[in-house]
């Protein structure tokens, strides 16, 4: 079997003196969809930030196509590939959608047209609402305006944090496909998501942070139940 | 008394532009790193003394002297940024600021080592004249300074506008951990933003150079009427900057003229009391809340 695509190796990182990830160790492969549960607190958004830079790890490594990441500052690991999907959106608020969209693909000025064509392809809704400026959308419209942007990069892993939280159950389901649509396109993602139908809907496999580490690794089709337990208890 | 009404409007518009160049400059910094620069009026004195050392010591063309003067203070901002502030830059907010203020002490010191006990004079590299538009006088110093500014709006207005570069700056404006999500090197950004507020600055320096005096202390003063016409206009707009600035040196003759020449001083104190006291989001703010 070929080496995985990201590789993260007893990955340790915090907050000042609060250490939070403890010795995180996972593989993930090409095109697969992971999910990454557990409780609140328990250093999903942490471990997300990690790879992508937003939070410096303390030790360990995490391997893009056996390239080191870890240490690198945001700008370099979205050029690696890594992008992230964060759980607060972080937007350009005073700006359009086709604005917020362009700017996700500013470093690959050659190809923002036909990147956001794509986009636009798979977000209808997005099309009919192009001019609109991001501030005055909904947060289910804004989630997809996220997203759309971070795949304006073409991204080699998409980081997802929580792409359901606080939207309307209209919404939830609306996001739900738009993943379902990804996973189809064979879009390698990491997966934050409180909504465990969701998450288990789509992922290939499922990790449970705990503790700092990853405690438990399932297939996709694993029983709801035994995953709470595995979180909470 | 109402017959000086149009020639004070015209002299405080001349020197209204100075501020809104000066209070523009500082909103860029403002802007980009959300830290309000307490030592940028004396980055502006640097500029203008940096001008009169290349020009009248090196005895350089003005105009290269300005050059020189401008590409020297964004190396300083840029400089001071990177080794100065980045290093602290998660810590408390409240030490970038005290940062920026050192900085601007240790200008002002190193002016007064060099020029402590002089005022210093420098002459206009162009002939003084005065123009006649009905009873209105306007003067070279008027002309040259309105027309360097607007000249100098409009080509900021269509860089941030209209090219793509200036899409980039509005993002990051807009959203720092957005435009992180985009690959945008912020600490870079940070940088350069101070770079080039810096060097805004030193072109008001130069220009302010032409009509007043130079003394060390010239950056407390360019502080204040910065600081006043940025809460006139409204903290971190960047058109407010511009509109508070010339608002500013329009109501400082007028109330100069008509109330008490005192008023010519003391404006750029009252302003901000009075606007954050009235209506804290300025004329044209987006923010009211001012983070130090
Ligand atoms: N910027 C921060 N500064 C200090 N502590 C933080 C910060 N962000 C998160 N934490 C703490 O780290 C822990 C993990 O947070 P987080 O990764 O956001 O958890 P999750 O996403 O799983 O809910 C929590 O205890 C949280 O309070
Ligand atoms: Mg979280």
């Amino acid at each position: 079997m070929p080496d995985a695509l990201l590789i993260a190796r007893g990955v340790e990182a915090g907050y000042g003196s609060r250490q939070v990830l403890f010795g995180v160790d996972f593989d993930i492969n090409e095109g697969e969809a992971v999910a990454l549960l557990g409780a609140n607190g328990s250093g999903k958004s942490t471990l997300l930030n990690a790879l992508s830079g937003f939070v410096r790890p303390r030790r360990g490594s995490i391997r893009l196509d056996g390239m080191e990441l870890a240490g690198l500052p945001p700008h370099r690991t979205f050029r690696r590939g890594i992008v992230q999907v964060s759980q607060a959106r972080d937007l350009f608020p005073e700006m359009s959608v086709d604005e917020n969209l362009r700017l996700g693909a500013w470093t690959k000025r050659g190809d923002a047209a036909r990147l956001r064509d794509r986009v636009y392809a798979s977000f209808p809704r997005l099309f009919e609402r192009r001019g609109q400026m991001v501030r005055l959308m909904s947060g289910g419209e804004q989630q997809m305006v996220a997203i759309g942007r971070a795949l304006m990069s073409e991204p080699r892993v998409l980081l997802l944090d929580e792409p359901s939280g606080g939207l309307a159950p209209a919404f939830v389901s609306e996001i739900a496909a738009i993943v379902a649509a990804l996973k189809r396109q064979r879009v390698t993602m990491v997966m934050v998501e409180q909504n465990l139908r969701l998450a288990l809907s789509v992922a290939d496999r499922i990790l449970v942070l705990r503790d700092g580490a990853v405690a438990e690794q399932r297939g996709g089709n694993a029983d709801e139940e035994e995953i709470v337990r595995q979180i909470y208890l | 008394m109402l017959a000086l009404l149009p020639q004070l409007v015209v002299s405080g518009t001349s020197t209204g532009m100075l501020y809104a160049l000066i209070a523009l400059s500082m909103t860029v910094v403002y802007r980009a790193t959300t830290v309000v620069n307490f030592g940028h009026g004396d980055m502006v004195a640097a500029g203008a003394y940096a001008v009169f050392v290349f020009g009248l010591g090196f005895g350089l063309p003005f105009l290269v002297a300005m050059a020189l003067a401008i590409a020297l203070l964004f190396a300083a901002g840029f400089a001071a940024q990177r080794m100065l502030l980045q290093p602290i830059v998660a810590g408390p907010h409240l030490s970038l600021a005290m940062m920026a203020l050192a900085i601007g002490y240790t200008l002002r010191g190193a002016l007064r080592l060099q020029w402590g006990n002089e005022t210093i004079n420098p002459s206009r590299p162009y002939p003084q004249d005065v123009y006649l538009f009905g009873n209105v006088v306007v003067t070279t110093d008027d002309a040259v300074i309105c027309g360097s500014v607007l000249l100098l709006l409009a080509a900021l207005f269509l860089l941030l506008q209209v090219t793509p570069l200036g899409k980039v700056i509005q993002a990051t404006f807009q959203s720092q951990r957005g435009a992180a999500l985009v690959g945008i090197n912020v600490p870079l950004f940070h940088a350069l933003m101070w770079g080039g507020g810096a060097a805004l600055g030193a072109l008001g320096g130069v220009m302010l150079s032409l009509i007043t005096p130079l003394t060390p202390d010239l950056g407390q003063w360019t502080l204040v009427q910065g600081f006043a016409a940025m809460t006139l206009g409204g903290f971190g707009s960047l058109g407010g900057a511009v509109a508070g600035g010339i608002l500013l040196g329009i109501t400082e003759k007028l109330l100069g003229f008509y109330v008490n020449t005192v008023f010519i001083e003391i404006t750029g104190y009252l302003v901000p009391i009075l606007v954050l006291m009235l209506r804290p989001q300025g004329l044209f703010g987006r923010r009211a809340v001012v983070r130090v």
